[in-house]
């Protein structure tokens, strides 16, 4: 994973923790916001370690530029400085908070302790290899060792110790099956990992004019995170959802705009 | 526990953001801040769909995160009118001091 990768993680993690807790501490308003544009900023630089590309850019835009400047202009059309609201009194009901979030935190952190353990979730990997190796066995003959071997139990589905480039090989062996043609777009239903699911761009909506305008060839699929991967999903599996959005938003801009305005007597 | 990041940092990390949204939530009384509380909520969550969308090999959670983002900006719109509406009648954001369903 190289030595930069860790390094910015904990320079972002660190960063969204500090600037949350910016948010909820400053007694200007007007900091408050600023400081979580700052942290959507760490949650963004995050969201391109974790490959997002795509919703890292969203992030930005949307986040940080639409949403906080609503936030920023309603914080300055009201004129709000430090605020006088009370909350400068120290009382109880502060403590109760802290704790009660400090035992969610702690609940939440053991269970995912219990739940994602690297350890476990490698054996069950190797697990899943040797009953791989035991269903070829069984098809030279030998049953004893297969079923024997199939009685362990193991954990699908959690890759917590899978590194970067196990993903790419993966991705690479999903661009593979999909050049073969064993693998369709937008089939199926909900699995939890399969290299031959395809997350790639179907042949409809394939653009063969990229290769000329001098983009890299083989890279008209798209990349795992990248804007057409993700749209691809989006008018396809997710299109239903994707339109009744463009419903939410209207009606929210209609909402807002009806109960902002002043009363007509 | 690693110096490099895997699944269980970001969790982790997610986790503790949500609880910072929550105390943010539990403790202050400005309207404002609230949901910028809340805002912090929903970022937690998105990131924990992205890491488990990475860590799956499977780009669903990209779109989910990508419809909570939608969601976000619908109520982040409508709930500063409300702000601003409620400003106008009580001429406070404390939300304490809105306590009638009416006017």
């Amino acid at each position: 994973m190289g030595f930069w990768e860790p390094l910015f993680f904990w320079i972002f993690a660190l960063g969204a923790l500090i600037s949350s807790c910016a948010v909820i501490v400053f007694r200007n308003t007007l900091y408050c916001a600023l400081a979580l544009i700052v942290d959507f900023f760490f949650f963004a630089g995050l969201y391109v370690l974790l490959s997002a590309h795509f919703l890292a850019v969203i992030q930005i835009l949307v986040y940080a530029g639409a949403i906080m400047v609503v936030f920023l202009f309603i914080i300055m059309l009201l004129n709000l400085g430090d605020d006088d609201i009370g909350e400068r009194k120290f009382s109880l009901h502060h403590v109760l908070a802290v704790l009660s979030a400090a035992a969610v935190f702690f609940a939440i952190g053991g269970a995912l302790l219990m739940v994602v353990d690297k350890d476990a979730v490698k054996v069950g990997r190797e697990q899943a290899a040797i009953e791989q190796q035991a269903q070829d066995n069984l098809e030279d003959g030998q049953q004893k060792t297969a079923v024997l071997l199939q009685t362990e139990s193991r954990i699908p589905g959690l890759y917590a110790d899978m590194n970067e480039a196990a993903l790419e090989s993966g991705y690479s062996a999903q661009l593979a099956a999909y050049e073969r043609g064993t693998a369709k777009p937008s089939d199926g239903k909900y699995r939890p990992f399969d290299p031959s699911r395809p997350v790639v761009v179907p042949p409809s909506l394939r653009m063969p004019d990229l290769d000329k305008i001098g983009s890299i060839p083989g890279e008209e699929q798209g990349r795992y995170g990248a804007t057409q991967s993700v749209s691809v999903l989006l008018v396809n599996r997710f299109v239903l959802p994707f339109e009744l959005t463009a419903v939410l938003l209207l009606s929210a801009i209609v909402g807002a705009m009806i109960i902002a305005k002043r009363r007509v007597a | 526990m690693s110096w490099e990041p895997t699944l269980i940092h970001y969790l982790v990390l997610a986790a503790a953001i949500f609880c910072i949204g929550t105390v943010g939530i539990l403790v202050r009384r400005n309207a404002i801040i609230l949901f910028m509380s809340i805002e912090l909520l929903l970022n937690s969550v998105n990131l924990t769909f992205i890491a488990f969308s990475k860590y799956r090999f499977d780009l669903d959670g990209h779109v989910f995160a990508f419809f909570v983002m939608a969601v976000a900006a619908a109520e982040a719109a409508v709930a500063l009118a409300i702000v601003l509406h409620v400003f106008r009648h009580t001429r406070s954001l404390n939300v304490d001091e809105v306590q009638q369903l009416k006017y």
